[in-house]
Order: structure tokens, then sequence, then C-alpha cells
């Protein structure tokens, strides 16, 4: 029993030996730690050569137009709307490789307009074409099946009848961005190939209510260029569609308010969810042409804070009139 | 003496050791790699996500409502809480604020027609109120009432209704008569052969009847008047003369928090500019706050909170207040 109590007793070089080496353990594991710390936290101190970004597509001397058209006949509106602010060729040129950005989400019937009007598409292609663009590409990150909804909201068929190539998106597509500006749009995949070699941009949306955002127009389309679990971004919706405007400076964008869905937005439903508001607008300010597609659905720009908060970041003005647009009437 | 340590003791020491420094070296590599876009909580998320879609599987195959004139054109498809807004988008929240259990979705096409089809969403809410709350606040103001289901009705090329806990849509791509009958017939055919509780809501019964602008009763299941605390509030609209005025009520778990909520939305209103005037109704802890040239009133009785909301004539919503006192009264609350 002394002999085993013997054993086990530690006399004071022992003592003095483990008590540096446990010292120079946790010494080892602090300094390991404080070496690994990442103070700016996940995602913001990545290395930034995978990060990819969006050229800039607008026309510095074209900044600031805006034409109004009011018909019923899309084809008529827009080209008259184009016409209005020097033709399509204004801001196309011989050559130009042009993409539009549709909205594709949902994989449902062109009647309920909560996509982009597929004859709206097919005219702006054939108009993009006419004015000697090579190539022309159609492409969105639908929510629903990407197939499904290019194809049951007739977009597809249309943007092939008219030459257009429809980019269905697929992973590969995807690449991550960071809006330097921003703060929800950090390392965050966007569809980028459709992009490669594009050098002339146009967002065609439809004018609608949105749940969460109140309006669903030209800026909230570029929602559709974004991957991932992108749905998380409706927590802040206001700064994710501001961010968007930031990440994406198009050469001209096109709303159509032809019909506008009024209610139960995004997704409509009804036919009586619309209202024919027989408008088309073009301007080369998102911000402008949401700041009037609101009015269309009886809203004014304050009411929708990603406009006033676009404004306020400097991306165009909530201040339509002060483009004074040109105002036409096909009736 | 020192204590001896025997080689096994040395190697499995350093076995565990390099067992750390690999699991290091894997939490340092996945981390490194890191990206919100991509990452799922897994430990948030079901193994299975169609196990929290109710809709059993013989329900899950919308075919067996189908009549006979409409064919299947996609396969259906399930959701979850965790993935609805993959198929509605934006509209998800409105959906996972009434108790979103499930939905199965799919599409139709008239036989020989195929560009006249039709997509059947059938949401399971998980219970009457659920599924009241999401046909309440989409419902369409110029619609024809159809006794199809609890509550029903249908548009040009749309038919929704409630049966039990199940909110039903179903959307035409035409308007066209065929088309509408198709959908009908679905309809019919998914109130018949499913079976539902008998759980009844209430609250429907205990707004006044004069006045009351028949099918108006909504069900705001949370926020409702953006305050936090007013979740499931029964809205009804009401037209006096020319005034049109919106009478709420909700039966809360006790009398004490109904008096509560009446008091802590009185502060609510106050703290965003409110003024609280002294009212002269008969009704014992009545509140009357003017804000922003709008009335509301507020009260409890017994389990029942109730009230007036943004009422633009005072005279008018306190006669309101008073009818809406009394029904409660008669129906015994």
């Amino acid at each position: 029993m002394n002999q085993r109590a013997q054993q086990h007793t530690t006399n004071r070089r022992d003592f003095l030996l483990r008590l540096l080496k446990g010292g120079i353990s946790i010494g080892a594991a602090c300094s390991l730690s404080y070496w690994l710390y990442d103070a700016a936290g996940p995602g913001v101190a990545r290395e930034e050569k995978n990060l990819v970004t969006l050229p800039d597509f607008s026309l510095p001397s074209l900044k600031g137009k805006m034409s109004i058209v009011t018909g019923v006949d899309r084809t008529e509106t827009i080209r008259r709307a184009l016409n209005a602010l020097g033709g399509i060729e204004s801001f196309i040129e011989r050559g130009d490789k042009v993409l539009l950005k549709v909205n594709a989400a949902f994989a449902t019937p062109p009647i309920l307009s909560a996509t982009t009007n597929p004859q709206l598409v097919a005219e702006v292609a054939r108009l993009c074409y006419k004015a000697g663009a090579s190539s022309v590409v159609v492409t969105d990150n639908p929510i629903n099946d990407p197939a499904s909804s290019f194809a049951l909201t007739g977009i597809g068929e249309a943007a092939k009848s008219a030459g257009a190539k429809v980019l269905v998106p697929k992973k590969s597509f995807f690449q991550p961005t960071t809006v330097s500006a921003g703060v929800l749009i950090q390392d965050w995949p966007i569809l980028w190939q459709p992009f490669q070699k594009i050098n002339k941009v146009i967002g065609i949306a439809p004018v609608k209510d949105h749940h969460r955002s109140g309006a669903s127009m030209t800026m909230k389309n570029w929602y559709g260029l974004l991957g991932g679990r992108r749905n998380i971004f409706h927590q802040d919706i206001n700064t994710i569609i501001t961010e968007l405007a930031m990440m994406v400076r198009p050469t001209l964008v096109i709303l159509d308010g032809t019909s506008a869905m009024m209610t139960n937005g995004p997704t409509g439903g009804s036919l009586s969810d619309l209202r024919q508001t027989n408008t088309m607008i073009v301007s080369t300010d998102q911000v402008a042409a949401d700041a009037f597609g609101a009015t269309l659905l009886g809203k004014t720009a304050a009411n929708l804070p990603y406009i006033p908060k676009a404004a306020a970041a400097g991306l165009g003005t909530a201040d339509y009139e002060a483009l004074k647009p040109i105002r036409l009437n096909t009736a | 003496m020192a204590r001896t340590v025997s080689k096994t003791e040395i190697y499995v020491g350093y076995t565990i050791l390099i067992f750390l420094v690999v699991i290091s070296g894997g939490i340092l590599l996945k981390q490194s790699q890191y990206n919100p876009a991509i990452f799922k909580p897994t430990t948030f998320q079901p193994e299975n996500p169609t196990l929290t879609s109710p809709p059993a599987s013989s329900q899950s195959d919308l075919m067996q409502y189908a009549p006979k004139s409409l064919t299947a054109l996609t396969p259906p498809e399930v959701f979850g809480p965790e993935n609805l807004s993959d198929k509605i988008n934006g509209k998800a929240e409105l959906y996972l604020s009434a108790g979103f259990v499930g939905l199965v979705s799919q599409r139709f096409a008239i036989e020989d027609e195929p560009t006249a089809w039709m997509e059947a969403f059938i949401y399971d809410m998980g219970s009457p109120r659920g599924s009241y709350a999401v046909y309440s606040l989409q419902k369409r103001s110029d619609a024809t009432e159809l006794d199809t289901g609890d509550f029903a009705y249908r548009t040009e090329n749309a038919l929704y209704f409630v049966h039990g806990s199940y909110y039903v849509e179903m959307v035409a791509s035409v308007a066209q008569e065929r088309m509408a009958e198709s959908i009908l017939a679905f309809g019919d055919n998914f109130t018949r052969k499913t079976t539902t509780g008998n759980e009844a809501i209430n609250e429907f019964l205990l707004f006044p009847t004069k006045y009351l602008n028949k099918g108006s009763i909504s069900l705001l299941p949370s926020d409702a008047f953006g305050f936090q605390q007013f979740d499931s509030i029964f809205t009804a609209q009401y037209e006096m003369g020319d005034t049109e005025l919106t009478a709420f009520l909700s039966q809360r778990q006790s009398p004490a928090e109904a008096a509560r909520l009446v008091e802590s939305y009185t502060s609510f209103l106050r703290e965003f500019g409110g003024t609280e005037l002294k009212s002269t109704l008969n009704i014992p802890g009545v509140k009357l706050v003017e804000i922003m040239d709008t009335f509301e009133l507020i009260f409890s009785r017994g389990r029942i909170l109730a009230g007036v909301h943004g009422a633009e004539n005072r005279k008018a919503a306190e006669e309101l207040t008073l009818m809406l006192n009394q029904s409660l009264a008669e129906k015994g609350q």
C-alpha cells in the first residue's frame, strides 16, 4: 500500500515540469486560435480572385432618358416608346451582342401577366436584330422549374420565333459576385454565363403587385439573376432590390404596364387581379421607370421603400418628371 | 518516484492526438469554403422534405379528382414549409404565417385542346382557420360566390375555395366555359372525396349582422394593423350610410390577456402619434384613440378583444362599437 502511494507521489521537479508543459500547450492552443481567428467573418474575407463583376452596360450619353406611351398593343407601344428616344438604333449598334433579361419566374400562362409578355419579348428581339445586333440572348433564373417556366409563359417560343437564343440556367452558369457597396450580395452566385461576350443588356419586366416589396418592376426583375438560396433575401427585400440595381447597370429597361397586376402578386392567378393600365415605359433610368410604374399600381415612389433607397444610393431618380419623359398616345 | 507510462498509453495518446488533428483539418477545410448561398443548416431541416408535406401519397395524385375532360399535363409537385417559396416566391410568407403545412400542385389540360390548361393548388393549412385566413386575404372583390366546399368563389379563369383545413386554387390559362366547367367538376370531386373535421369558426357569428358587408369577414393571422401582438384577428366591413367601417374581434386565451392587449395596443397607437380621447361609451375599459385623422376604438369583453379600426367618422365608429358590444353580449360572451 505504502509503495503504491509512493509511486503516485509527485516531487517538486515533476510538478514544475508538468506545469511548464501544460502552460506551453495552453499557450500554443491560444496562439493557434488567434492566428486562425477571422475577424471579418465568413464570406467577407474570401479571396476575390474567383468573384465576377457584371460590367456597366449603360450608355453615358443616353443617361436619364425616358418615354411613356399609352396604348393597348404592345408591339405598337414599344416601337413608339423606343422611337421617342431616337429609335432602338440609339441603343443597339451593328454587331452588338444583346441580352434580354425577362421575368420568367413562374410556369404560368401569359394571360396572368405574372411574367414578361412573350409578344413583347419577340418584338424587342426583332428590333435588336433590325438594328444590327449580331446575337440576342433571352434568359432568367425562374422560381419554378426553368424549362416549364420558359415553355408555359410562351417566352421560349416567342424568343425563338424572333431568332433569339434562350438560355435556360444550369448549375455551371453561376459564379459568385460581390456588390462592393452592398451588404447582402457578398460572394453570392449569379447567373453569369449568359453575360459572356454580351455588351448590351435590356431588362423587360411587367408591372406587378408584390406581397413583400409592394411592387415588382424593373429593379426587382434582376432578382432573377440570383442563384443559391435567394429566398432568404425576402427578409430584407428593400435592401436586396437596391443592391440588385447596384449590381446591374443596364443599357435600358422596359416596363410593361399594359396589364398591371394590382393585387395578389407576385403570382396573381385570377384575371380579376389585373387592370388594363395600357402603358409602356422605356427608360435608361431604372429608378425613374419604377417610380412611374408605382403610379400604375395606385402608389407613389415613397410607398415603395426601395425606390427612395435606390435614389439615395445614386442609382437614378425617383422624380421621374425631372427627366422630362416623352409622352405619347397610340390610341 | 515518477509514474512510468506504458507504450500502450503512449500509442493511444498519439492516436487520439492524430485523430483530433484530422478533425481540425476537416473543419478548417470546410470553413474555408463557407458560403451562405449554398450552406444549408441540415439540423433545422427534415431528412426527407416530403415528410413535412401532410397530403398523403394517395392525395398527392390529383388525377383522382380530375373529370374526364381533363388529362394530366405535368406530374404532381409537393412542397413543404421549407421550399414553398420555390413555388410561389414572395407570397410564401402569407401562407407560412397562417400555419401552412404542405402544398400539392399539378397541371391538367383539356384532352383535345392542350393549350387550354389549368393548375390545381391544394394547400393544407393545418386548420380551418389557416385555410380561411389565406382564402379571405386573397379574395377577389368582383367574384361570383359558389357553394363548393365551405367558402368558394370563381372568377373569369379561376376557382378558389376552402374545404376544412384545405385551401384550393384552380387557375386556368384561358377564360372559357368548357374549362370553367372542368375546374368546377374538379372542385366538386375534391370536396366529395376529401373528408374534413367538424371544427367550426365561431367568430363569424359574433359580428353584428346589421350593416355588415356580407362575405367581407377576413382573418389576419399575424401583425394585424401593424401591431405584432395582434394575431388571429377577424375583421369585417360595414357600410353605414356613406361611411365604411372596419370592425374587428379576436378570441384570446383569457380575459386577462384580452384586457392586456387593449392596453398594449393603445400604447402602441400613442407611440406612433395617437392621442387618447375620453370615450363616453358605456363599455367598461373602452379606449378611444385618434391617430392620423382616424379613430380607433378598442375594448375587451371576457376573452374577446374587439373594436373598430381606422374609422374616419367618430360617431359612426362609436355606434358600431356599441353594436359590436351588444352582439357579443347577446351571444353569451
